[in-house]
C-alpha cells in the first residue's frame, strides 16, 4: 500500500511536469507570438511611418482631439469625431495629389476619403482604465484609391479577412465590411447593401479585432465610389504622402506647409510627419526583442528543468519498483520453488512476475493521474520555475502604434493535464513497472525449484 | 525380473550426487540404484544427513544428479535441459511437501487447479477436476476456503489432490507428515494408501517416522548416500486384506482390525 502511495507520487510529479511545461509552452508561445507580431508590426512602421507625411483635414485626420465627453483615456485611442454626413467639413480637391506628387523626392501620394454617417450608436470599450460608453458613427466610410501598388506597398486596405475577398484594382460597385457592421446589419458576403440611395455588394468581411478604432465599424469601397456615394465628387480627406527615404522627409513637410500655409494655418489641414516618432517606435522595438529574448530563454530554462525533474521522477519510479519487486521475489522464494515444482516453466514465472509489476505500477499510475490531475497546477508551480519575461513588473501594460494597440500581460500559466499526458502517463507506468521488473522477474525464474524444500 | 523391468516407473541407476562446499566435497548420493515398479507404494527412510531429500529432488528433476541415470516412466530425465524438465515435473510427477506449500491467496480449489493452469484443458474441466480430486480426498464443501482456513490436515490434503491434478505416473512425497499432529498424520498416511489401493497411485514418500513408513508396502533404508537395508512395510498385507497380527480379513479403510483391534 505504501509502496502504491510512493509510487504514485513519482508518477503524480511525472505528469504534473509535462501539464506544467505543456502550459508554459502554450502561454508563452502565445505571448511570443504576441510580441513577434508586435515586433514586425512596428518595424513596418518604423519603414513606412518614416517615410510618411500624413496630410489630413480636420475630419479625416488619424489624431484628432477626443469626444467631449471623454476625458481620461489618452487622445486618438478610442474615437473618431462625431463627423457626419450633413455637417459642414472641409476637403482637399484631389488637384492636391498631382501638387504634392510632383515635389521633388515624393515616391507616392495615397489619398483617402473617409466620412462617416450622421447617424451613431453607443458603444462600450474596456479599457484599462475602467469601461467607457461613447457615441460612435454608425459607419464609416472610407475610399480608398485601388491602385494595386499602393495595395502592395502600403497599408491601405484592413488585412484580417475572414470571408468573402479583399478589395482590389478595378473593384467597383462592391464594398468591404467589418465583422460587426456585418453582424449589426444582418448581412454577409454577396449581400446587396444600400449606402446612402446608392447600391453596393457586400465582396469580403474583415476582423476589426486590432485594428484602430476607425476600422471597428467601417466600409472600405472605391475612392470614386466613396465620393459618389458621400457627395464629395473630387474631394479628398486625408493624403498619404511616402519619400523616397527618411533624409527627405523634413524637405518634403517645408513645401507642402510652404504651398498651403493658408489652409494649414485655418486649421482645415493638419501635415505631420513620424520621424519624431522613430526614436520612440526604435526603444519600442528593442524593448518588444528584449522580451522575446527573455521569453525564449525562460522557455529553454523551464524545460532543461523540466527534463531534470522528469528524468528523477523516471529514474525513482522504476527503482521503486525494483526494489519492491526484488523484496517480493525474495520474500516468495518458497512459492516460486513450488510453482516450478508442480510444473510452471521459467518462463511462466517469469511472465508472472513482470505482470505483477506492471499493474502495481498500472495501478500506482492510475492513483498518480488522480494525484496529478488535482495537483498539477500546484506541484508544477512547486517544480518548474514560472515564466515571466516582465521581471518585476507585475501589471500589463499598453503601448499604442499608429495602427493598434497591444496589451501584454504576464503569463498566468496554469498546468492542466490534457488526455495526452495522462496516456503518456499510463505508458510511461506500464513501461516502468516492466522495466523496474525486469531484473527481479529475472531472478524468480532462475529460483531452483528445491527452494519449495525449505523448511520454515 | 524382466516382468518387473518392464513395469519399472522409476528407475536410477548408479546415480550420484557431489556438492562443493567451499573446498570440501560432500557426497550425498553414491551409486544409488533404486527401481519403483507401477502401483508400488515405497518408503525411503534414514537418519538426517543420509542423502534422502537429495535424492526425492533427484528423483523430482528439481536437482540433477551429479553421475548416474534417472528414468522417469521410460524417459532418461538426467539428459533433459531445465526448459524440458518443467514438463515432466509438471505431467508425470506430482508433488507433496513437508509444509503444504499452498499459495496462500488461492483458494483449495484454486491450488488444485494450479498445476493444469499452463495445459491445454478447458478453464471449467479444470475446475469440475480439481472439485473431483477434493472430494476423493475428503475435502468436499471446502473449495473455496483458503489454506488459513483449513486445518493442517486439510491443508495436506489440498497438496494430495494437488499433487494428483496431471494424473502423474509417480507421486513423490517429502515428509508429508512431518508437520501433522499423530491424528492428522494417520489420517494422510491413510489416504495414501487408499490412493495406492484404490486407484493404483505409484507413491514414493519420504519420512524418519517409521510408524509412518511401515504402513508402505516397501520401505528402503538410506545410509551414506546409499540404500543399505530393504524391508517389508504392513501395507503389502493391507494390500493382500489380510490382517498381519491375527489372519483374519479386513478392508482396506479398516483402522484397526475388526477381530484382534490391534492398530493397522
Amino acid at each position: 500500500m505504501l509502496v502504491i502511495v510512493a509510487l504514485s507520487f513519482s508518477l503524480a510529479i511525472m505528469i504534473s511536469i509535462p501539464a506544467g511545461v505543456v502550459a508554459n509552452q502554450e502561454s508563452t508561445q502565445n505571448l511570443a507570438q504576441r510580441l513577434n507580431s508586435t515586433i514586425i508590426e512596428t518595424e513596418q512602421q518604423i519603414n513606412q511611418s518614416t517615410t510618411l507625411i500624413e496630410c489630413s483635414t480636420s475630419s479625416g485626420s488619424m489624431f484628432s482631439g477626443p469626444p467631449s465627453d471623454m476625458s481620461g483615456p489618452p487622445p486618438g485611442m478610442f474615437d473618431r469625431p462625431g463627423s457626419s454626413f450633413t455637417r459642414e467639413e472641409f476637403y482637399m480637391n484631389e488637384s492636391v495629389v498631382g501638387a504634392i506628387g510632383s515635389i521633388v523626392g515624393v515616391k507616392d501620394v495615397v489619398p483617402f476619403l473617409v466620412k462617416s454617417s450622421s447617424e451613431s450608436t453607443q458603444e462600450t470599450i474596456a479599457t484599462p482604465m475602467g469601461d467607457f460608453t461613447v457615441s460612435r458613427p454608425l459607419y464609416t466610410i472610407t475610399g480608398v484609391c485601388l491602385n494595386s501598388s499602393f495595395i502592395d506597398e502600403y497599408y491601405v486596405l484592413p488585412t484580417s479577412i475572414t470571408a468573402g475577398r479583399n478589395l482590389r484594382e478595378g473593384d467597383s460597385g462592391v464594398l468591404l465590411m467589418s465583422l460587426n457592421l456585418t453582424e449589426y446589419y444582418g448581412v454577409g458576403v454577396g449581400s446587396e447593401v444600400d449606402v446612402n440611395g446608392a447600391s453596393f455588394m457586400v465582396v469580403g468581411i474583415y476582423d476589426q479585432a486590432g485594428q484602430n478604432s476607425m476600422e471597428t465599424r467601417g466600409v472600405y469601397m472605391n475612392l470614386t465610389d466613396a465620393q459618389t456615394t458621400t457627395d464629395e465628387t473630387g474631394n479628398v480627406s486625408r493624403l498619404d504622402v511616402y519619400a523616397e527615404n527618411v533624409s527627405v522627409v523634413d524637405t518634403i513637410n517645408t513645401q507642402i506647409q510652404t504651398m498651403y500655409s493658408n489652409e494649414i494655418n485655418a486649421r482645415e489641414i493638419t501635415v505631420s510627419t513620424y520621424v519624431d516618432r522613430l526614436a520612440n517606435l526604435q526603444s519600442q522595438q528593442t524593448r518588444y526583442t528584449e522580451l522575446l529574448n527573455n521569453t525564449e530563454s525562460t522557455v529553454a530554462q523551464t524545460q532543461s528543468v523540466a527534463t531534470q525533474e522528469i528524468i528523477v521522477a523516471l529514474a525513482a519510479t522504476s527503482l521503486i519498483v525494483l526494489f519492491v519487486m526484488l523484496y517480493t521475489v525474495r520474500e516468495r522464494t518458497k512459492e516460486i520453488g513450488t510453482l516450478k515444482a508442480i510444473g510452471f516453466s521459467s518462463w511462466n514465472v517469469m511472465s508472472q512476475f513482470m505482470l505483477e509489476g506492471i499493474i502495481l505500477s498500472l495501478a500506482a499510475g492510475i492513483v498518480g493521474i488522480g494525484i496529478g490531475t488535482v495537483g498539477a497546477p500546484i506541484l508544477s508551480g512547486v517544480l518548474l520555475p514560472a515564466v515571466n519575461p516582465f521581471g518585476s513588473r507585475s501589471t500589463g501594460f499598453q503601448t499604442g502604434g499608429p495602427a493598434s494597440a497591444i496589451s501584454l500581460g504576464p503569463s498566468t500559466a496554469s498546468a492542466v493535464v490534457t488526455p495526452t499526458i495522462m496516456l503518456l502517463a499510463l505508458g510511461a507506468a506500464v513501461l516502468l513497472g516492466a522495466l523496474g521488473s525486469l531484473y527481479p522477474a529475472w531472478r524468480a525464474s532462475r529460483t531452483r525449484p528445491a527452494e519449495a524444500m525449505r523448511y520454515e | 525380473m524382466s516382468e518387473a523391468v518392464s513395469e519399472a516407473v522409476l528407475k536410477t541407476e548408479k546415480v550420484t550426487k557431489v556438492y562443493t562446499m567451499g573446498k570440501r566435497e560432500v557426497r550425498a548420493l553414491s551409486d544409488l540404484n533404486l527401481q519403483v515398479n507401477k502401483g508400488e507404494f515405497v518408503a525411503i527412510m534414514g537418519p538426517s544427513g543420509s542423502g534422502k531429500t537429495t535424492l526425492l529432488n533427484v528423483l523430482g528433476c528439481l536437482d540433477k544428479p551429479t553421475a548416474g541415470k534417472v528414468v522417469l516412466d521410460g524417459v532418461d530425465v538426467s539428459k533433459l535441459p531445465e526448459r524440458e524438465l518443467y514438463k515432466i515435473r509438471r505431467n508425470k510427477i506430482g508433488f507433496i511437501f513437508q509444509t503444504f506449500n499452498l499459495l496462500p491467496y488461492l483458494s483449495a480449489c484454486e491450488n488444485v487447479e494450479l498445476p493444469m493452469e499452463n495445459t491445454k484443458r478447458p478453464k471449467n474441466e479444470r475446475r469440475q477436476r480439481a472439485r473431483e480430486l477434493l472430494k476423493i480426498v475428503g475435502l468436499s464443501g471446502r473449495e473455496d476456503h483458503r489454506p488459513y482456513r483449513l486445518s493442517a490436515g486439510e491443508q495436506q490434503r489440498v497438496a494430495i489432490a494437488r499433487a494428483m491434478a496431471n494424473d502423474p505416473a509417480i507421486i513423490l512425497a517429502d515428509e508429508p507428515t512431518g508437520n501433522l499432529d499423530t491424528e492428522n498424520k494417520y489420517e494422510v498416511v491413510r489416504l495414501l494408501a487408499n490412493l495406492n489401493i484404490n486407484r493404483g497411485t505409484t507413491i514414493v514418500i519420504v519420512s524418519h517416522d517409521s510408524q509412518v513408513a511401515s504402513h508402505t508396502e516397501r520401505m528402503l533404508l538410506l545410509k551414506d548416500g546409499t540404500i543399505a537395508k530393504e524391508k517389508q512395510g504392513l501395507h503389502l498385507v493391507k494390500k493382500k486384506l489380510m490382517c498381519p497380527y491375527c489372519g483374519s480379513k479386513i478392508q482396506p479403510n479398516d483402522e484397526r482390525c475388526p477381530s484382534c483391534r490391534k492398530r493397522l
